[in-house]
């Protein structure tokens, strides 16, 4: 209950951080997708039942801050909680540069799956002109992964939870 | 977990197939959610607002040596407090032209204030300070001193959501106002507006202003949407392909308009 807690109270920071981020940055920019490294991050070390509804329950609520369709990034982020799962199991790998590897991955999948299902797969050949801005998206959001990882890990250890390891 | 999983996923395959309809229940959490957020975004925007000046500030002063620095922070400090005094006579100076708008529209309005941004940054919606509280309702118009904004798409209690006309699932009946032709205005992915399903033989040229038409119903007669920037006759087509500015600059948006009245349909004519 307290690792949910903890990874409650992270989104919706992470939530307020996307929604506030935009405007500081440079106009073509996205801002890093925050939810998703948090996503990421119980996938691979925190794997169970209720922190797969949290997963989805982080990817409603930033359906009610985007776009027009509610449940796309609730089943977007559920598929990258499991492909993370899934992931450090067949590599039987939890390190921080498996999870760095998942989340550039997972923002560009989730990106490029926004992309296709909001516009009906109608603006997909032109995919190519917004992928630049996806990819900086993607590499930004992959450099923070390491902090937001540490800061989890630091959360975890104040509420006494035990802590993952992370050399398996 | 797997079988867990399994059926989230299907779930959010339902809420996606079906279209959540406003009044649903599956809509209720979202709206709390929006509800729950807004006491922070308020505060956050204003930090934000602040955040931003201080950016701006460190990018100028990197590189001057250490004396200079701490003369320029000085400086920087009472221009500080000039750019929030600026920024207090500006925010008047808007509320005031917003307050011109709604008299010159001859409609029922409330003003809001835009408090968030799009959470993934791929679909253009904006979060604005006002709700049902404050007689704002999902369909609304949305419009600022320079032109149209957006119509709202999910209304709380207190705040609400604009998808804006730069949305790639956005559209809005249009017609040119110097040679009337009509057409649909959409957002382009990458950023600003084409103006859709508009005949070879009309006659639209670049600096065009393109107003709205009043048939959705949504928004009135004759407000600015942008400038024609590019007209060609590109492809096999049987239309014109026509960019289109948009009049108002969305990341600057600040404060905008919500017109709570319904706007009646002008009647049909073939000049638009």
């Amino acid at each position: 209950m307290r690792l949910l807690l903890l990874f409650a109270l992270g989104a919706f920071v992470a939530l307020i951080l996307q929604i506030i981020l935009p405007r500081l940055l440079p106009s073509g920019i996205l801002a890093p997708d925050l939810v998703l490294i948090l996503a990421v991050d119980l996938g691979m070390r925190h794997p169970g039942a209720l922190t797969a509804v949290l997963a989805f329950g982080m990817g409603y609520a930033v359906d009610t801050f985007s776009g027009v369709e509610l449940g796309l990034n609730a089943l977007l982020l559920t598929l990258v909680f499991l492909f993370a799962y899934w992931l450090s199991r067949v590599l039987m790998s939890t390190s921080t540069a498996m999870g760095v590897i998942i989340v550039f991955t997972g923002v560009i999948f989730t990106d490029v799956a926004n992309y296709l299902i909001c516009s009906r797969f109608a603006a997909a050949e032109r995919l190519h002109m917004i992928m630049p801005a996806i990819l900086i998206q993607a590499a930004f959001t992959a450099l923070l992964t390491p902090s937001v990882f540490r800061i989890t890990a630091w959360g975890s250890r104040i509420v006494g939870l035990r802590q993952y390891n992370r050399n398996r | 977990m797997v079988l867990t999983t399994s059926l989230l996923l299907l779930f959010a395959l339902h809420l996606l197939s079906t279209g959540v309809r406003p009044d649903s229940r599956a809509n209720k959490p979202s709206l709390l959610l929006m509800e729950a957020f807004r006491p922070l975004l308020m505060v956050e925007s204003q930090m934000a607002d602040e955040g931003s000046d201080f950016l701006h500030s460190y990018f100028d002063l990197v590189g001057v040596r250490q004396e200079n620095l701490r003369l320029k922070q000085r400086l920087a400090e009472l221009e500080n407090q000039q750019r929030r005094m600026a920024e207090l006579e500006a925010e008047n100076r808007h509320l005031a032209d917003l307050l011109e708008l709604r008299d010159a529209l001859a409609t029922s309005a409330v003003a809001a204030n835009v408090i968030g941004d799009d959470a993934t940054g791929l679909s253009r919606t904006l979060i604005l300070s006002a709700g049902e509280r404050q007689g704002v309702h999902r369909g609304m118009a949305v419009v600022s001193v320079d032109g149209v904004v957006g119509k709202l798409i999910a209304v709380s209690e207190d705040s609400s959501r604009v998808l804006l006309i730069n949305d790639h699932n956005s559209a809005l009946d249009a017609f040119d106002q110097r040679s009337r032709a009509r057409g649909i205005i959409a957002g382009v992915i990458e950023d600003g507006l084409t103006m859709k399903y508009v005949d070879r033989s009309e006659d639209i040229k670049p600096g065009d202003a393109i107003v709205t038409s009043g048939m959705d119903g949504i928004f009135t007669r004759g407000l600015l949407v942008g400038t024609v920037s590019r007209v060609s006759q590109e492809g096999p087509g049987l239309f014109l392909n026509i960019e289109v500015k948009p009049a108002v600059n969305f990341r600057q948006l600040e404060q905008v308009m919500i017109l709570t009245v319904p706007v009646p349909a002008p009647p049909v004519s073939n000049n638009g």
